[in-house]
């Protein structure tokens, strides 16, 4: 087993405990949450949609209920109790009450940290009977914010393709897998997205035309216009981090290169020149470095291009089949798709340097196309069995998000 | 017996046997003798002005082959031969196999001869590996299938290329015997 040195770099406050996240011998922090009162589906539905994104959030871990010397449902936490959670191992308590009237359900929430007593979240979330979701995830992005001053991420989203086995379709939804639909129209056979960095566009694949061809979708104009229609592939399409340009693939020179294009001058530049495959380009978070992946060594490997001095050096030596690179947000890592020595697909992790590969358990079912969370701490990736899992940098997190409903692949992670 | 006698006998028996040969080689060629040849004529109906002329009720006749019988395939026909017949590469690879060649060139062979028609070659990929990786490789795999034709003598204008990665499978089940049907240029007539 790897073991893996990263520190947060995150502020402590005196309402905060500093932890170092991936440090060797990290702990999760350890939360009792027992059933929330009120109408009682309401409540578990509620309680169970906490409990998934406890599990997604890669710090915290339920106390499993049995545990609990006060079993719920409870909408507060007794005076002189506190005690009694901390004699569980306890670090926080979390209690939730529901209320609902015509049209909105309230979710009200006391957390505590059990050591200082001090109350973390003491707020009541409100939302639609239609979108529970919305309260959990408003709780558990406070929970991360004011406990460890980590970065909330469960109100982002998800876009990935959906194959219903009669055409594939973009479909979006949150990291827990809750509040999913399908953007329709786009053609029958829809692949590779990528969010634009400010969330509010998506460029994707479409044969609509009976061509690979690059769109861009406006979610919030509700638009969608046609942008590379080159012959051969237009493929991989990647924002730069300023929004302003978008890069992606091209064989119309001959063979599969890398090009970049300004997405309101037109303006276009080649960023590789090889007899080789060269594809799958990502940025890192300030732009001078691009990753791509490369078989101009002979096999598909990662490479990382100075996008100032131009000059590419190689990343990966190890395994036959390095693919699909992508950046974290905080440009400390790189992950990427790699054959390992058990003849499956995993996830692998790299510096940009090129030292200290990782490669990452996974499903062991064989796990491609990594994006990384906005904080740079998860990983949403797809596995052969058709679903979305998402993992964190240390590999100690494993958590399945699709239903199974449809094949689900290629996910992008909303900045 | 005395060498004049000898003599006498094998010449004798020399000249018997020659005109003997000479008889059965005459009688081999099929000149007979005139009194044995006797013409044969088909039969004719004997037309009366009076009589209906009936029509001849000749028994169906079996036709007359020359050759043993070929039905000359129709265009539709042909060109679903054309189409069903994909060329296989190996893992991750996108050169030629021998046995592609020689399908490229009857391919090549049949675009000559239908001037009119073009062909879209479409590159695929196996599910294994990463599918934008394989959407590079399936385009590799239907370029180098449009080269060679090219190469062959087909203008570059009746052909065009389109990769579908490891979006479309034609065997679904996840083993080598379905990958190595995966990994094909798939070829079709356009503007039939």
């Amino acid at each position: 087993m790897l073991i893996l040195v990263v520190t947060t770099g995150f502020m402590v406050s005196g309402a905060r405990m500093h932890v170092n996240i991936a440090s060797p011998g990290f702990s999760k922090l350890r939360v009792a949450m027992p059933m929330f009162s009120g109408p009682s589906e309401l409540a578990s539905s509620l309680w169970k949609l906490a409990r998934k994104d406890i599990e997604i959030s890669g710090v915290f871990e339920l106390i499993n209920p049995d545990a609990y010397l006060h079993q719920g449902p409870l909408s507060s936490i007794a005076p002189g109790t506190l005690k009694d959670w901390n004699l569980i191992g306890a670090d926080f308590v979390m209690v939730g009450k529901v209320d609902l009237n015509d049209k909105d359900v309230m979710l009200k929430v006391t957390l505590v940290e059990t050591s200082t007593t001090n109350k973390v979240v003491d707020k009541t979330y409100t939302c639609k009977k239609e979108e529970l979701y919305k309260a959990v995830h408003g709780l558990m992005d406070d929970f991360l914010e004011e406990s460890i001053g980590l970065q909330g991420i469960f109100s982002t989203k998800i876009v990935c393709v959906a194959d219903n086995g009669r055409s594939k379709q973009l479909y979006i939804c949150y990291p827990d897998g809750s509040g999913g639909y399908h953007l329709g129209g786009l053609g029958r056979l829809v692949l590779d997205p990528a969010w634009s960095p400010d969330g509010s566009k998506i460029a994707f694949v479409s044969y609509k035309r009976n061509n690979p061809d690059i769109y861009i979708v406006d979610l919030k104009a509700k638009t969608t216009r046609l942008v590379l229609s080159f012959p051969g592939l237009n493929t991989t399409p990647a924002f730069c981090p300023d929004g302003k340009s978008i890069a992606f693939t091209l064989s119309k020179d001959g063979n599969p290169e890398i090009y970049m294009m300004s997405l309101y001058a037109g303006s276009m530049s080649r960023l590789t020149h090889n007899w080789a495959t060269d594809t799958s380009p990502c940025f890192s978070p300030d732009g001078k470095k691009m990753v791509f992946c490369s078989n101009r060594g002979g096999s598909p490997q990662v490479y990382i291009k100075d996008m100032s001095k131009g000059n590419v050096t190689r990343l990966t030596f190890k395994g036959s089949y390095n693919t699909e690179p992508v950046f974290s947000p905080r440009g400390d890592w790189i992950a990427f798709s790699h054959l390992a020595a058990d003849g499956h697909f995993h996830l692998a992790i790299i510096r940009e340097d090129g030292t200290d590969m990782v490669v990452l358990k996974g499903t062991g079912k064989g796990d491609e196309s990594p994006s990384f969370s906005p904080d740079g701490r998860l990983i949403v990736f797809a596995s052969a069995d058709g679903n979305l899992y998402i993992t964190d940098i240390t590999g100690g997190t494993l958590v399945r998000i699709t239903d199974g409903k449809y094949i689900y692949s290629e996910p992008s992670w909303q900045d | 017996m005395s060498k004049e006698v000898f003599m006498k006998r094998y010449i004798t028996g020399m000249v018997i046997m020659v005109s003997v040969v000479a008889v059965l080689f005459f009688v081999g060629c099929g000149k007979k003798p005139v009194e044995q040849v006797k013409e044969v004529t088909p039969p004719t109906q004997e037309v009366k002005p009076e009589q209906e002329v009936k029509p001849v009720q000749v028994p169906e006749a079996p036709k007359v082959e020359e050759k043993p019988q070929i039905k000359v395939p129709s265009l539709e026909d042909q060109i679903k031969e054309f189409e069903s017949e994909d060329i296989y590469f190996d893992f991750d690879r996108f050169n030629l196999r021998p046995e592609a060649r020689k399908i490229l060139a009857v391919k090549a062979s049949f675009l000559k001869a239908h001037p009119g028609l073009k062909v879209r070659i479409e590159g695929n990929c196996d599910e294994r590996g990463t599918r934008e990786y394989n959407l590079a490789l399936g385009e590799r795999r239907a370029k180098a299938a449009m080269d060679y034709l090219v190469f062959l003598g087909i203008s570059s204008e009746r052909i065009s290329t389109i990769s579908y990665g490891e979006e479309r499978p034609i065997d679904p089940r996840h083993c080598e015997e379905a990958w190595s049907k995966n990994r094909r240029d798939h070829f079709v007539i356009l503007g039939k």
